[in-house]
């Protein structure tokens, strides 16, 4: 079981459905996901492969490969994260690299330090100024809803694999489902 | 080229541009453009249809928050990164390779409109027919591109620059602080030596000796 250590809120139980290799906890962090809210934190010496899931708010500084969903959460990619991931959360900051497609289902942010390398779909979608991306955003409303609505909880699962080499936006009917206002 | 059955070119100095000057010493200034053809594009997005955009230069806050207000997709090459290689490269079928990869994969939805904002000025003509035939690859008929090329202006920054769109009307262009090299000055002969299959539609001479082109597939 992974370990995550915890900023800023009480100590639940966190249980995320990952895979990884060894537990090192770290309090390194430059990123602050949601000022004031309860957020689990992947440190900067830590690397995961595979699929992370969760239903906190999540801050990643260390590195990710795989698949990550958080559906009725926000996802940060803090500055001295990796992420190589299709990434379903509810909204999603990226301070770091980032290698995937983004779905957000309130909002994904780019921020400055950024380097993205995939394709954004969300209704809500801001670049800063100094961010690197190559890719898509999808400003489609329709499509936009098309590519997150389809997803039903009944359809929870594992992200349909994307085409290999293509880094086309493969909506997954399965993996940002069930999105949820945020409270 | 093939002949343009609406042809609308107009050479004529742009009247309304709020341009300074380039210096020649490599301090770019700022530059407030009235870019004409662009707003054309702009008043086409209105039309309330769904748009796939494809942008040869960077993803830049102006240009996203412009086009979030319409229904399109924002495909982002950031072909600046390969302008070396490309340029370097000698064998035509290398060269397509080199393009098509800087290029966003291909995708069954064609490209509608594409944003070639100084990136044409450095790339050499293999180069330039190179990249225009992937993205004539990615479009249909009726696909715009719209373009700023060196024309008038003798001299233009070593690296390419950032263009902002202010509003539907005008482009600034963000001042960079690099040396100054002479401009390929490409006419539009060359143009349509090197993109055989793009006609031009409509073309203005900017006050900053930039030509704005409007070309279509």
């Amino acid at each position: 079981m992974f370990e995550m250590s915890k900023k800023g809120g009480t100590d639940k139980p966190t249980e995320p459905t990952m895979r990884s290799e060894p537990t090192v906890r770290s309090e390194t962090t430059t990123a602050r996901p949601s000022a004031g809210r309860e957020h689990a934190l992947i440190g900067a010496s830590i690397h995961i492969d595979g699929e992370l899931r969760g239903e906190e708010d999540l801050l990643i500084e260390g590195e990710v490969n795989g698949t990550v969903q958080l559906k009725n959460n926000s996802l940060t990619i803090g500055p001295q994260g990796k992420v190589r991931a299709d990434v379903y959360a509810q909204s999603i900051i990226v301070d770091g690299f980032m290698e995937g497609d983004l779905y957000g289902s309130e909002r994904v942010a780019i921020r400055k330090n950024a380097q993205v390398r995939g394709n954004v779909t969300s209704p809500r979608v801001s670049l800063e100024d100094g961010a690197k991306f190559k890719g898509a955003i999808e400003m489609d409303p329709q499509a936009v809803q098309s590519a997150t609505g389809r997803n039903k909880p009944a359809q929870a699962a594992a992200p349909a694999p994307r085409p290999q080499g293509s880094p086309q936006m493969a909506p997954n009917p399965g993996a940002s489902s069930a999105v949820k206002s945020a409270t | 080229m093939r002949p343009d059955p609406r042809p609308q070119t107009n050479l004529a100095a742009e009247p309304h541009g709020a341009a300074r000057t380039t210096s020649s010493g490599g301090a770019q200034q700022e530059e407030s453009l009235s870019a004409p053809l662009f707003h054309s594009l702009v008043d086409r997005l209105g039309d309330g249809g769904r748009f796939v955009l494809l942008d040869l230069a960077s993803a830049r806050p102006a240009t996203v928050r412009l086009l979030s207000q319409f229904r399109c997709r924002y495909e982002v090459a950031e072909l600046a990164d390969a302008i070396d290689p490309l340029n370097a490269e000698q064998d035509p079928r290398r060269l397509r390779s080199i393009a098509e990869a800087a290029l966003p994969a291909r995708r069954q939805e064609p490209t509608d409109i594409v944003l070639c904002w100084d990136l044409l000025n450095y790339l050499n003509r293999p180069a330039l027919t190179a990249v225009m035939e992937c993205i004539a690859a990615r479009g249909r008929p009726g696909t715009l591109v719209h373009a700023l090329v060196y024309y008038a202006a003798r001299q233009m920054p070593e690296r390419p620059s950032s263009f902002l769109p202010l509003d539907e009307n005008r482009l600034e262009i963000v001042p960079q602080n690099v040396p100054l090299r002479a401009a390929p000055r490409y006419s539009p002969e060359d143009l349509a030596t090197c993109m055989p299959r793009y006609a031009v539609d409509r073309a203005r001479l900017l006050r900053n000796g930039m030509q704005e082109f409007l070309f279509r597939i």
